[in-house]
């Protein structure tokens, strides 16, 4: 017998006893569809947390601060007494002068260095709208960073226009229709001089409103290091002069930095910046703890889904075996026409896998079915801000590496039945009643 | 005439030791090409075993079987498979078909073992239906048929390949007389338009006559060994035909 008639004739036989043959694929569609699904959701969100590493620079991307901050934030928490000493580091002495930045720069691994004063924004707001809002602006240290992009463009700091782009959530609140009617449009930024406004009561006295172009609109991520409201070089700069005018220049300096290092010397770099007083964040220190969370999921949905597959494979053993039994004359019938013991060997085997097959592609099928419909649902309730996020994504290899592996279950499943079918003497089988 | 099958001192001893039972004592048998073999004998004397034997579905204890002057005993499974696929036509007395199948996938599984093109074995299938007359009935399924249909549908099965030998186990055994007769027309006839080597297993004394030569066994061995005279065939053949007349017109009666 040719093999493609091996397999149609198997494929076949198995649809002879339809209730018996559906019930274990049944069984089987239980497993595949557990660890199908769990992987897609993994694979989903590994994409999504990969989109969010990559709009920040992928690996090798870091942000440092003064250790003293979170030293302070630390004691804020813990009811812990400390002794005062003079010589420990103080958020007012960890800026980075200089001096600092030719220190740490200097460190082996470190590629770049940018540190930047914190500015602080009233509020933003547009012609369109009547209302002010607040909120956080960061610079775009690094063109090279790829940020996620809803509609238009990331700022540019190679230009001495003042741009800026906003997150997805203020689309609405300031007036535009839609993310894309929003691109190129005006916004006003309102900046506080923190000399005069200490001077004064009213603050509209000592705000200066500057005017910037949108650039385009960010997708809104889960992280604090991803993509935000963020200025370019020139709008920044602008800013930090306006608010810090007037003061002497040892309050300019910069408490923050972002900066690249290779991240195979992290662990080293990591730990010359804490001998100088500062904490770096590296991208995995954000990620890595989501990362676990769904790995451990993936693991425990694995194992469920392993054991549905362990029953099934004892399904597939017994409905073999019955039907083994059932085509006893069948398979003398064939024997004595010249079929080899191998290929009905084979022949079983093939009814075996192509169990397996059907489970794993009807697993597929629910799952996928399941899986874009879930994702159209979130995308409409609480996913709404992330327009970018995929809940399950269905990644070819994977499918076809678990349709494999279910296929080696049931075939080695398969063997022993397939094997008695195959030692049968003819003789007996034809006169077996 | 060439000896297509030849059996030497052929033994058949099933069991071990103390529960062994000797089946067949050193047969020896010789049978031509194009002649009509029955085997006849009460059951338990053998003649099961010494059919299931020359079809090499079993393998002697002792002794050898040659077909077209080829140690058989030597050969491989593969081989043996090949011989049976591409040299013999079985039809059983229980039919043995895949009712669900239709009738064309019953007849084409001997071309579907033997790797025959999916359009050529179609072809062949449906001439050998043609040949039991029942081509019409290709796409029905096994189970609508009638005994002698099916029967007829077995033959078809078992000149597919175009075999040298039928080997026909019983084949009236599960008919009443009036099918039986068709069935048996049709062996005859292959044997005589074609040339096909038949070896009938029976235990029916009419159609052990129908054949050239008749082979009795009892407790194992062959006790007479005779050539049907062309008077006996004649005889015979009118007796059957008498009764398939008897049969028919009875049932035209019931009909009426």
């Amino acid at each position: 017998m040719k093999i493609s008639d091996l397999i149609l004739t198997a494929n076949h036989n198995l649809f002879r006893n339809k209730t018996r043959t559906f019930l274990t694929i049944l069984a089987i569609f239980i497993g595949s569809f557990t660890i199908i699904l769990s992987n897609a959701i993994n694979t989903g969100v590994n994409d999504f947390i990969d989109k969010q590493v990559e709009s920040i620079g992928g690996d090798g991307y870091i942000e440092v601060a003064p250790k003293a901050v979170y030293e302070q934030l630390e004691a804020l928490t813990s009811a812990k007494v400390q002794e005062y000493s003079e010589d420990a580091k103080t958020v007012e002495n960890s800026t980075f002068d200089d001096e600092t930045i030719k220190k740490l720069s200097a460190i082996d691994g470190v590629d770049s260095l940018n540190p930047y004063s914190l500015v602080t924004v009233d509020y933003i707001t547009t012609n369109k709208t009547d209302k002010n809002y607040k909120v956080t602006l960061t610079i775009l240290p690094d063109d090279s960073l790829k940020i996620d992009m809803v509609a238009g463009k990331q700022v540019s700091n190679n230009t001495s226009d003042y741009e800026i782009m906003i997150t997805e959530d203020y689309v609405e609140p300031l007036g535009f229709e839609s993310a894309e009617s929003a691109v190129g449009q005006e916004l006003q930024i309102a900046v506080p001089n923190t000399l005069k406004c200490m001077m004064t009561s009213d603050r509209k006295t000592c705000q200066t409103v500057v005017t910037a172009k949108i650039s385009g609109v960010a997708a809104t991520g889960v992280m604090s290091i991803g993509a935000g409201t963020r200025a370019n070089t020139a709008l920044y700069n602008y800013l930090v002069d306006l608010q810090y005018d007037g003061l002497p220049e040892s309050q300019k300096m910069a408490y923050m930095a972002t900066g690249h290092i290779d991240p195979v010397k992290e662990d080293a770099i990591r730990k010359a910046f804490e001998d100088e007083g500062f904490t770096i964040m590296t991208i995995d220190d954000e990620v890595g703890m989501i990362r676990t969370f769904f790995d451990v999921i993936l693991i425990v949905f694995n194992i469920f889904g392993a054991i549905a597959l362990l029953a099934a494979a004892i399904g597939i053993i017994n409905t073999l075996f019955m039907s083994v039994q059932e085509r006893t004359r069948e398979i003398g019938l064939e024997k004595a026409m010249g079929m080899s013991n191998t290929k009905i060997f084979l022949s079983f085997s093939c009814e075996a896998i192509l169990l397996g097959f059907w489970g794993s592609v009807i697993g597929i099928l629910i799952s996928m079915a399941i899986g874009y419909g879930a994702n159209a649902l979130a995308h409409q309730t609480f996913l709404s801000d992330f327009p970018t996020f995929q809940l399950v994504v269905f990644n070819p290899v994977n499918m076809t590496v678990i349709t494999g592996i279910i296929m080696l279950i049931a075939f080695i499943a398969g063997t022993a039945p397939a094997y008695r079918a195959s030692k049968q003497n003819p003789i007996n089988s034809l006169r077996y009643e | 005439m060439n000896t297509i099958i030849e059996a030497k001192n052929l033994t058949k001893v099933y069991g071990k030791r103390s529960t062994a039972f000797t089946a067949l004592k050193d047969i020896d048998l010789c049978i031509g090409q194009g002649e009509s073999v029955a085997i006849v004998g009460k059951s338990g004397s053998g003649k099961s075993t010494l059919m299931h034997l020359l079809a090499l579905l079993d393998k002697p204890t002792k002794g050898q079987i040659f077909i077209d002057g080829v140690n058989s005993t030597k050969l491989g499974a593969h081989a043996l498979n090949r011989i049976r696929n591409r040299k013999f036509g079985f039809v059983f007395q229980q039919f043995f078909m895949n009712v669900n199948d239709s009738v064309l996938d019953n007849v084409i599984l001997p071309l579907k073992i033997a790797k025959v093109g999916r359009f050529k074995r179609k072809k062949l299938a449906l001439d050998a239906l043609k040949t039991v007359d029942l081509d019409e009935k290709a796409k029905n399924k096994a189970k609508d048929l009638s005994g002698g249909q099916k029967q007829r549908v077995c033959i078809a099965r078992a000149i597919v390949n175009n075999p040298e030998i039928i080997f026909a186990d019983e084949p009236t055994g599960n008919l009443d007389s009036a099918t039986g007769d068709k069935i048996t027309d049709l062996l005859f006839k292959l044997n005589k338009e074609k040339g096909v080597t038949l070896i009938i297993v029976t235990h029916d004394e009419d159609l052990a006559k129908l054949c050239s030569r008749i082979v009795r066994i009892s407790d194992g061995k062959i006790i007479s060994d005779q050539a049907v005279s062309k008077d006996q065939r004649k005889e015979s053949s009118k007796r059957w035909e008498k009764e398939a007349a008897r049969v028919k017109k009875a049932n035209e009666g019931k009909a009426n």
